[in-house]
Parts: C-alpha cells; structure tokens; sequence
C-alpha cells in the first residue's frame, strides 16, 4: 500500500510542478500584451480609410484640411493650429506621431518597450543627419528638423548653433559624437558621417532583437533584417544610377542584410543591377513596380515600405499577442501620417484634388 | 495517506484550480477588454460577454467539489470513509482524481482567456467578428466539458452519489 502512495504523491508532484512551469510561461508570455494589443486593435480601426484620404483631397484649403480631420484622432493636435500653413500642419502631424510613440512606450511591457525607444532614436539620427546637411549646405537646417525623436532639444540646438565647433559641444557625450568629430577633423566626409550614423542606429536595433527570445527575437530579427535590406538595396540602385563603383558603395552599405549585394555592385547597368535583384526575395516587389522604378526609385523605396508592412501584418496574424501588433500599427501609423504631409503641401501648392489623389498615393 | 486527505484534497484542487484558472483568464480578457473600451467605449459589450467565457470552468470546479463531498458524506451526513480500510482509500482516491480532472482540465480557462483576448481585440477593429471570435472562445470551453463529464462518470460509477 505505501509503495501505491509513494508512486501516486510522485506522479502528483511531477504534474503539478510541470503544469505550474507551462502555466506561468505562457502566463508570462501572453498576459503583458493582452491590453495594449487589444487597445491598439481598437486604435487600427480609427486609421483613415481611402474615401477619408479622398475627402481631405478635395479640401482645396489647408483650413478645410484641418477642420476635415476634426473628427479623427488628429484633433486633439490640430487643436493649435491657427495660421493654417502646411508648416503649421506638417509639424502638428510630426506631433501626433510622437504621440503614437509615446503611448507606445506607455502601455507596452517593459521586456519591449525598449525597441520603440530605439526606433525614436532613429529620428535623432535622421534629425543630426539633416541638420548637418544643411549646415554644410548652409541652408537654414531648422526647416529640417522632425519634431520626434529622444533628444529633440539637443537636435533644436543644433540647427540653432552658429558654427559646427558648436554642434560638437551640443553633441558631447551623446553616442554621436565621436563620429561627428571626425567628420569636422575631415577623416570623413558627409556621406559616410551619414552612413556611420544610421550604421550605429541599425547595429543597436538587431543587437537589441538578437538579445530577444521566441516570437519576440523572430518578430524583431524580421523587421530590422528587412529594414537593413531597404535602405542597402536604395543605396546600391541610387549608386548604380549615379554610374558609382562597387569599391566607393561598399562602405555606403549596412551589415546585417539578408540580401547578398556584392553581384549587384559589380554589374555595369541600372537594368542589370535590377535583374540581379530577380532571384533575391525582394523579386516579386521589383518585378510589380518594375518600369516605374526605372523613372523614380522613390516608387521602389514604397514598394519596400509596404513588403515590410505587409509582412509584419503577416507575423501579427501569426502571433496576436506580440510585438508585432504595435510594431504594424506604428508602420502604418507611419504611413498615413506621410500621406497626409503630401496632401497638406499639395493643397498648399494648389493641385488639382483629382491629381492630389493620384500623387498621395504614389509617395505614401 | 488518509481518505479524509484525498477527498478534502480532490475537493479543493477541482474548486481551486479551475478557479484559479478562471481568476487568470478573466484578467488576460479583462485587460484587453480594458483597452478596446479605452478607445471607444461602444466595445463594452462585446468585449464584456468574450471576458466571461473563462469563468464557467471555476462553476464546473465548484460543482465537482459539492458532488466530491456530497458522495463522501462530509454534506448531509458523517464521513463515509473514516476507516483506513483498502476500500475506503480507493474511494477516497477516486474522488481525488475526479477532482484532479477538473481541476487540470478547467486549467482550460487561462488559454481561453488569451483566445478571448485576441478576439476582444479583432472584434474591436472589426465588430462582424465577434460571432467567430466567441466561437473560438468556446472551443477551449470542450475540454473543461470533457474534464468535468469524466469526473461525473468517476463519482457516479467509482463511488456513488
């Protein structure tokens, strides 16, 4: 009788302790996400649909513009807007945008929040990018600056600083300075300043995916693998293009792609470079927008844009209560706001609403 | 052991586990139920009936533990199995493992809440949804069922009411 009792109080104990492990793992993997996934579902339904964005087309006057986007979730940042230029407009939008991030950052668990963070720093990178230019350029770098990003006071200042000495004191002890050092020390040019910048930003983004487990690691690794193919294989087409060597492209490019570019950098045409794209998995993307490209390359980079969206969308269907679900949001999010900035200027430069129509889809 | 150990212990585990399991459920759904009416507030009701789906399993675990002490005599009447006899401990066990079963099984209720979950979610971006979201809901719900008949097959036949 005592040896039945040993074997059923072990059998217990080892049920229960199995049980306990894949109850609080599934616990703790699914229940941080449960209100800012359903939350941001809720938020998907209020993007703007077509006949929304056909409507603002036809507003004919940035006022109309804005009293058309009353009653969406833009209100609240339109709110301020009183002398209705496109600047006024585009900078409220910039805003809602922050506004996304920000409550992003709030009610996402902490274990992810981090990688909106890093995406927000992206914007700082494109910010001192910019800002640079123009200095360099000498043109007013204010016009510039994104009002988004983890250290906008600083990237303010430096379109205000009278020199570039002065940007090097704005930028002490922040992760850039040291590249922007040996810019003005001109061991660099701006390009490659540009590059180093967005090299860096991309690094701490797969490094911070690669530190991720399970669905989090796959959904992460995806997005910024994809997102390092965009921006190399717009580089190597923009460089192709502009008759550069495969030597003087290679240092433009940013590890961490999935797609092999060395075949595309040594080819002698456009065309070529296009039909060595053809076998990689971007293929099917490029043969869709194919002649266009060949016109605009703009036309490609939101062909890209929309493969990662859609691809996103699909591992959000695939794991529902992930990162994936916000990282969609903010993508599209992403969109739509660049879509009505194309709206904004074209009804300030007076266009037709019928070829506003046709124009905002084309960049957005 | 003792019987008295494994009735009281197959009574609490079917109550406290399909409870506990429903306590779970319910807060993964009620928090993304929590989200969607953040956002509009006319997704209280579809998002109210999918984060109640997970709480029938803690009413199986209760009804186990009334019928698990009603058969050992600790409702409406003395303790049946007493006696340290061969007998009575394969009773009494028999009532622990019908009480495991629905407990173990209405563990059923956490996975449902995240399925509830998800669907508060769809049903919130898309409210033609919500029929298949409660029907997705509900399959969890069939092994909590099949749980719960097991333990009335066990009681009934092992034991007797």
């Amino acid at each position: 009788m005592e040896a039945v009792t040993g074997i059923l109080n072990t059998t217990i104990a080892v049920v229960f302790t199995w049980v306990g492990y894949k109850t609080a793992r599934i616990l703790w993997k699914y229940t941080p996400y449960s209100y800012p996934n359903a939350r941001i579902k809720a938020m998907e339904a209020k993007l703007l649909t077509e006949q929304k964005f056909n409507e603002l087309a036809e507003s004919r006057t940035l006022q109309n513009f804005v009293v058309n986007l009353e009653d969406t979730d833009y209100k609240d940042y339109l709110a301020d807007v009183s002398s209705y230029t496109v600047e006024e407009v585009e900078r409220a939008l910039e805003r809602a945008l922050a506004g996304t991030y920000g409550l992003m950052f709030r009610i996402l668990p902490k274990r992810s929040r981090g990688f909106f963070g890093l995406l927000l720093e992206g914007w700082d990178v494109r910010n001192i990018a910019n800002v640079v230019k123009a200095k360099l350029a000498n043109e007013p770098a204010s016009d510039y600056v994104v009002e988004l990003g983890t250290m906008l006071p600083k990237v303010k200042a430096m379109a205000e600083a009278k020199t570039l000495e002065e940007i090097l004191v704005i930028l002490e002890g922040t992760p850039y300075e040291e590249v922007y050092q040996k810019l003005l020390l001109g061991e660099i040019d701006v390009t490659r300043f540009e590059t180093e910048l967005y090299r860096m930003h991309y690094g701490k983004l797969l490094s911070y995916a690669l530190s991720r487990k399970d669905d989090e690691r796959i959904i992460l690794e995806e997005f910024v693998r994809l997102s390092i193919d965009r921006v190399n294989i717009l580089t190597a087409l923009r460089a192709k293009k502009a008759g550069l060597s495969a030597e003087e492209t290679k240092p433009m490019l940013i590890p961490g792609g999935t797609v092999k570019l060395d075949p595309l950098l040594h080819v002698d045409s456009f065309d070529m470079a296009l039909a060595e794209l053809d076998s990689t998995k971007y293929g099917q993307v490029i043969r869709d927008v194919r002649e266009e490209i060949e016109k605009d390359l703009s036309v490609l980079e939101k062909a890209l844009n929309d493969h990662i969206i859609e691809r996103i969308s699909e591992l959000e269907r695939f794991y529902p209560l992930s990162i994936a679900t916000p990282l969609s949001y903010v993508l599209r999010k992403e969109r739509e706001i660049r879509k009505l900035r194309a709206i904004a200027k074209l009804i300030e430069n007076g266009v037709e609403p019928e070829r506003i129509k046709e124009l905002a889809g084309e960049v957005a | 052991m003792d019987p008295i150990v494994y009735v009281s212990l197959g009574a609490a585990l079917a109550a406290g586990l399909a409870g506990a399991a429903s306590a779970f459920g319910v807060g993964v759904a009620g928090a993304a139920a929590a989200g969607v009416v953040a956002e509009d507030e006319k997704n209280f009701k579809n998002a109210l009936i999918l984060e109640g789906l997970p709480m029938t399993q803690s009413i199986y675990g209760l009804i186990t533990l009334f019928l698990i002490l009603l058969s050992a005599g600790i409702i409406g009447g003395g303790f049946k199995f007493a006696q340290a006899t061969t007998d009575n401990i394969v009773k009494s066990a028999i009532l622990f493992g019908a009480g495991l079963t629905v407990g173990l099984t209405g563990l059923s209720a956490i996975p449902q809440g995240i399925i509830a979950s998800a669907g508060i979610g769809a049903v919130a971006k898309n409210p033609k949804t919500f029929t298949q979201g409660i029907i997705f809901a509900a399959m969890a719900e069939t092994m909590a069922i099949f749980g719960l008949v097991g333990a009335l097959i066990m009681i009934a036949t092992g034991v007797g009411l």
